[in-house]
């Protein structure tokens, strides 16, 4: 029997979280999260290249906050299966050996669930390697569920052991520590991002948002590519100095945003008529790292004509008249590609002198305290946090 | 809201300490040499004159200074008999004792005169501060003359023109020893200027009761008494030289009158015997002693019997 | 007869000071004694025939044929005129200008003259609207000539209608207005408010483009213009009189030039005119009645009430003719109603920052504004010597609070944001990002279409500003919003003490004080 965080399906709590959960994310921790702390079986593992995994420190990520507030899109409920142990960004060692793998390993998952891990045979995109794009996350042996921390029958890292296939595990390398390791799957998911901002040499990008998404996109595009100017809009003091480690060029508050990009591009600001204000002109690439209507409209408004806008964290509905008018492209990023080795890039840019200083602020809380671990979380940039996490080795 | 009421009054404080409210004003050393030459610092007096400040007046008057002053003095009134005769407005003068003389000549009058008579009052004295300015005025219907450049301001004229009567004490200051000063012209210049008759006033006692220097009427209710004269009118061709001892003389001849009887005033008047009502050239003690007497004995104090035992 | 100005030494017998703050004035009771205070002299008598005084100025010019002789059938006649930044505040209608556009104007009708243009010299200066364009030409020169587009704003940007004159010995480019600079006679009508205006200063800077301005407006200039209140010793005016002199090689300038007395405060506030000492109770009451209701008035309230204020100038002289003839008279009568005597340099130097500067008419007083009028306008309103030693500290009075007008202002908004983030020094802020602004295509649209100033003119208001802070070493505001004035580069405290107390590590703990009374408007000669 293991200890682990099960959210459940329940019409009131989700209603309640999505009222005013926003608003007030003590209510949220309260009493609204359809989130409960149980003893559950520990998965079963009785398929070739799956493994049981102990965690050992399990992040909390924005989409998470989003699903307990339901906030999140019903679209996704179709592709999730209920109740499930919440927990994609997973640290952990191997229980048993798996394949390769020698017990005890210390593995980081890529919580995407493949063909691979369903046991069909590989979709297009699987077999090219574009293993977040696979379109049978519904079907195979394992219930619905588009991730690791999705799934009923994988578990998640919000428990004390989950499921994974070996297809899905990346061994940490000596020397790291679990935070750090912690921060390698986001860091994956900002590689892919970086990948798909499609940047020509000396590109001029906007990072909308300076929580991990946005200081980890930042970090990446500094690193992987040749961008030029990169403005980060970030709200808070301790997320304006990491900007500036992580890369960026100059970090702007949130309501100065389209004058600095106005400025730095010789743009023209227009004022519509009971809106807000948009540029003609603006950064060749604008990349929301927050997912709000504000963030996500503050990108389309600030980038050129033609020029790409980058939903790197779960969009809210917005205008998306400039897309129509400045033909932006208005592209998608999600989680990341086994085919671009992210993984292994992540792990590269997790072993930088900022991210190893960022992963002592990680803030880990025992399970039994998921209350005020995701009280936290909700307010992490104000409380000077980026990560957040919980370590269920410590609820007993 | 308190907080505004609080910095209120801070900042009323503040001014008040600041502008020295309620004392003189003063001019930073350094700033003294940049001060035009004191020009007179008399206030107006308009509003004195109007229906908000008569009807106050009424009231400070009758339900304040009339039962004040009975209870404090008691006051003889002759010769109101003249007023019945004449229209205002009048020009009354009279000497000038004590600072009993304007209520009791106030008082004395009818109060359809009273209400429409203003007092002529030294504006160094009197107009100097706010709030003397402010409460005689209000309290005497006082306005501000110069006693010092001999001829007067143009208030009194203005006054006179809107039909007010005056009341001018020619001496232009108060006795220091009962007797009658030297008049100056004034008088006589503004009612041959406007054309209206003078009304000489005479009253003793007031020394008596309260002269120069006390603050507060003598104990026992002292005898006041004040004479009302036959009006004088300048003639058409008497200069206002001629016309001010016209009036001395009538004033002096009053106060004859209510020491004896008219019929022997009368008879000095027309035999040129009246006495000097600048007194008698004795040493200065006999001259305040004589004064200091009340013209008429006074009344023994009033007993509250049904209180004794 | 008006007083001459002085300096009152705070004794025991002081009553509080005003000291203008914003949209408020302070009573500031905590001078320390022997503190010097330097008050304007009173308002000079005004000219009893301001009609006449025109036509006499217009007939029997200085250094010049009469104006109707220079006018003759067939000519261009451009007639130039200040722009809403003088006077300050506006005045209450007839504007002089307007009165003396008129006269000029009757005499071009009756010399035959059609070709006749105005324009206003706004040179990097927001376009006025229509109605502010009105007020100061009048109703009937408006009518005249604004629906047919022959009275408008200089275009520092129309690059149609600029002409480039040459150079001078210097090297300075002088570009200025075509239509001014092809006119048979150019007709200036100037309000010389302060010292500083007027003068070559007129044509060369008011009908100037960037590409001249830049020679002068500069931090450099700035630091050398010791002070831009005395021509002579101001490198700025230097430049323009370098300018000037070529112009007029190539031009035929007629200058008009008006001077004003002091009667800046309307009922009911003219208590602010008086020296505090003579307050009437009225005027206290006066005082104490609108300190209340600025303390409840919402700021947009508190804004309308000053900005509406119209000043009651009386004219004190108008002469027309020869630049520099004229500018000499004029600045005569000028110093005569603005000069004080001031006996040394003091430590610190206190100054209140009034409602209204060149740049925020019928606007906000924003921070960097706030700075140019207390280390630009006010700090080098002085001849011979700054008020304050090399070394001193400088308290100023204002809240920082007022924000900044999109409208007007837009440059304004990201070199408060993002240039004296980077750094508030004049000279390097200038070096990096002078250039860019001034050439940014949004700002020059603005500047053009709509009513803002010019992208670079945030960079003129801290160049006005570099000789005080290259001069002191400590500049406190009082009253201000922390992180405004930290991001000017300045210190903020709550009241005088506390700002004393601070300054008092650089000029010790009983520095000599002097704090300059105005407004109304005072030029100290310190000696």
């Amino acid at each position: 029997m293991m200890l682990a965080l099960e959210m459940f399906r329940s019409v009131p709590r989700t209603v309640a979280g999505k009222a005013i959960g926003g608003r007030m994310p003590g209510v949220l921790s309260g009493f609204a999260a359809p989130l409960r702390l149980v003893t559950l079986d520990e998965p079963r593992v009785d398929r070739p290249g799956w493994a049981r995994l102990r965690t050992r420190l399990s992040g909390i990520c924005g989409s998470d906050l989003g699903a307990l507030s339901g906030r999140t899109s019903l679209y996704f409920s179709a592709v999730v299966s209920l109740p499930f142990v919440p927990g994609h960004e997973v640290v952990a060692e191997l229980l048993e050996d798996c394949e390769d793998l020698p017990k005890g390993t210390r593995v980081v998952v890529d919580p995407v669930l493949t063909c691979a891990a369903r046991g069909v045979e590989p979709c297009t995109h699987c077999a090219s390697g574009q293993t977040n794009r696979c379109e049978r996350i519904t079907v195979g042996h394992l219930a619905p569920g588009l991730q690791t921390g999705f799934c009923k029958d994988t578990g998640g890292g919000w428990g004390q052991q989950l499921a994974a296939h070996r297809s899905q595990l990346h061994p940490v390398p000596d020397g790291f520590s679990d935070e750090q390791a912690i921060l390698v799957e986001p860091l994956a998911c900002a590689v892919h991002t970086a990948r798909r901002a499609g940047l020509r040499s000396g590109d001029r990008v906007l990072v909308s948002g300076a929580g991990s998404v946005g200081l980890f996109a930042t970090l990446a595009l500094r690193e992987l590519t040749d961008a030029g100017e990169i403005i980060v809009v970030a709200k808070h003091a301790h997320q304006r100095e990491l900007a500036r480690e992580f890369g960026a060029t100059e970090v702007v508050a949130p309501g100065e945003v389209l004058r600095r990009v106005r400025r730095a591009t010789g743009a023209f600001q227009l004022e519509p008529q009971f809106s807000s204000p948009y540029l003609l002109g603006g950064v060749d690439v604008a990349i929301d790292a927050v997912g709000s209507k504000q963030s996500l409209e503050t990108a389309l408004q600030a980038t050129r004509a033609g020029g790409r806008v980058v939903l790197s964290g779960m969009p809210a509905a917005a205008d998306l008249s400039a897309a129509w008018f400045r033909e932006l492209e208005v592209v998608g990023t999600y989680a990341s590609a086994q085919g671009d080795e992210a993984f292994d890039k992540a792990i590269e840019l997790a072993a930088t002198d900022a991210v190893q200083q960022l992963a002592k602020t990680v803030t880990a809380y025992p399970l039994h305290r998921w209350r005020e671990a995701l009280d936290h979380a909700h307010s992490a940039g104000r409380l000077g946090t980026v990560k957040v996490a919980f370590d269920p080795r410590s609820s007993q | 809201m308190s907080s505004f009421i609080k910095e209120s009054v801070d900042e009323v404080r503040l001014v008040a300490r600041g502008w020295r409210w309620g004392r003189r004003s003063q001019v930073p050393r350094s700033a003294e040499e940049w001060v035009p030459a004191a020009h007179s610092t008399v206030f107006r007096t308009e509003w004195s004159r109007r229906r908000p400040a008569m009807a106050a007046r009424e009231v400070a008057q009758k339900a304040g200074l009339e039962p004040l002053f009975r209870s404090q003095v008691r006051a003889r009134v002759e010769g109101l008999d003249v007023l019945e005769r004449i229209d205002g407005p009048v020009i009354f003068v009279a000497n000038h004792a004590s600072h009993l003389d304007t209520p009791l000549i106030l008082l004395s009058l009818p109060d359809a005169w009273r209400r429409r008579t203003a007092v002529a009052a030294a504006a160094d004295y009197f107009f100097d501060t706010w709030w003397r300015a402010v409460g005689s005025s209000l309290l005497f219907n006082t306005f501000p003359i110069d006693r010092r450049g001999g001829t007067m301001a143009a208030t009194p004229g203005e006054v006179l023109a809107d039909g007010w009567s005056l009341v001018i004490y020619p001496e232009g200051t108060r006795s220091v020893d009962g007797w009658m000063g030297k008049f100056r012209m004034g008088a006589a210049f503004l009612a041959k200027e406007h054309g209206v008759p003078v009304v000489p006033v005479a009253h003793r006692g007031t020394y008596a009761a309260m002269p120069r220097g006390a603050g507060w009427p003598a104990a026992g209710r002292r005898q006041l008494t004040v004479r009302f004269g036959e009006p004088l009118v300048p003639g058409e061709d008497e200069s206002v030289r001629d016309f001010a001892p016209r009036i001395k003389d009538a004033v002096a001849a009053l106060l004859d009158e209510d020491r004896t009887t008219w019929w022997e005033a009368r008879r000095r008047v027309a035999a040129g015997a009246v006495p000097d009502p600048s007194g008698p050239d004795v040493a200065r003690w006999r001259r305040v002693w004589e004064q200091s007497e009340s013209p008429v004995a006074d009344a023994p104090a009033r007993r509250l019997t049904a209180w004794r035992r | 007869m008006s007083r001459p100005g002085f300096v009152l030494e705070v004794d025991d017998r002081t009553p509080p000071l005003v000291v203008h703050e914003g949209l408020g004035f302070r009573l500031e009771d905590s001078f320390p004694l022997g503190t010097r205070v330097v008050y304007p002299p009173e308002s000079l008598p005004a000219v009893p025939d301001v009609d006449a005084a025109i036509r006499e100025a217009l007939l029997h010019p200085v250094d010049s044929d009469p104006l109707p002789t220079l006018l003759f059938p067939g000519m261009r006649l451009t007639i130039a005129f200040d722009d809403l930044s003088l006077p300050l505040p506006t005045m209450k209608a007839p504007d002089i200008r307007g009165r003396i556009i008129e006269h000029v104007l009757t005499m071009a009708a009756e010399a035959g003259v059609d070709d006749v243009k105005l324009i206003a010299a706004n040179a990097l200066h927001r376009r006025m609207t229509a109605a502010e364009l009105k007020h100061i030409v009048g109703e009937r020169v408006f009518r005249s000539f604004y629906p047919q587009g022959d009275l408008y704003n200089f275009d520092a940007e129309d690059r149609d209608d600029l002409a480039h004159l040459g150079t001078t010995d210097k090297g300075e480019d002088i570009e200025i207005s075509k239509r001014a600079a092809e006119s048979d006679l150019l007709v200036y009508v100037n309000v010389n408010l302060v010292a500083m205006d007027g003068g070559h200063k007129s044509v060369g800077i008011g009908l100037a483009s960037y590409t001249s301005l830049r020679h002068h407006h500069n931090a450099k200039t700035m630091v050398h213009s010791r002070s831009f209140m005395d021509h002579k010793h101001s490198a700025m005016h230097h430049s323009a009189w370098r300018m000037g002199r070529v112009i007029k090689e190539t031009v035929k300038v007629f200058q008009i030039e008006t001077t004003l007395n002091n009667d800046i405060f309307p009922k009911p506030y003219e208590f602010l005119q008086k020296r505090e000492w003579e307050w009437s109770v009225k005027d206290q009451a006066t005082m104490l009645g609108v300190r209340r209701g600025l303390s409840v008035a919402p700021q947009k309230l508190r804004h309308k009430m000053f900005h509406d204020m119209r000043s009651v100038y009386g004219l004190t002289g108008v002469n027309a003719g020869e630049v520099e003839a004229v500018h000499e008279r004029t600045l005569q009568k000028v110093h005569q109603q603005h000069l004080v005597e001031v006996q040394g340099q003091s430590d610190v130097l206190v100054m209140g920052i009034p409602y209204v500067g060149p740049y925020n008419v019928n606007s906000s007083l924003n921070p960097i504004l706030a700075t140019c009028m207390g280390l630009g306008y006010y700090f080098n309103s002085y001849l011979g010597q700054p008020v304050v030693r090399k070394g001193g500290a400088v308290i100023l009075y204002h809240p920082l609070n007022e924000g900044f007008n999109q409208l007007h202002h837009p440059s304004y908004v990201d070199f408060y944001e993002e240039v004296l983030a980077e750094s508030t020094d004049p000279a390097v802020v200038g070096e990096k990002y002078e250039q860019q602004f001034a050439e940014d295509p949004w700002y020059r649209h603005l500047y053009r279409t709509s009513h803002a100033y010019h992208g670079v003119h945030p960079f003129y208001m801290w160049y006005w500003s570099a000789h005080a802070m290259d001069h002191v070493d400590e500049v406190i505001w009082v009253g201000a919003d922390r992180r405004a004035a930290a991001r000017l580069g300045f210190r903020a405290a709550t009241t005088l003490q506390d700002a004393l107390e601070m300054a008092s590590g650089t000029v010790g703990s009983s520095p000599s004080i002097t704090y300059l009374h105005n407004p109304p408007h005072l030029l100290a000669h310190v000696r």
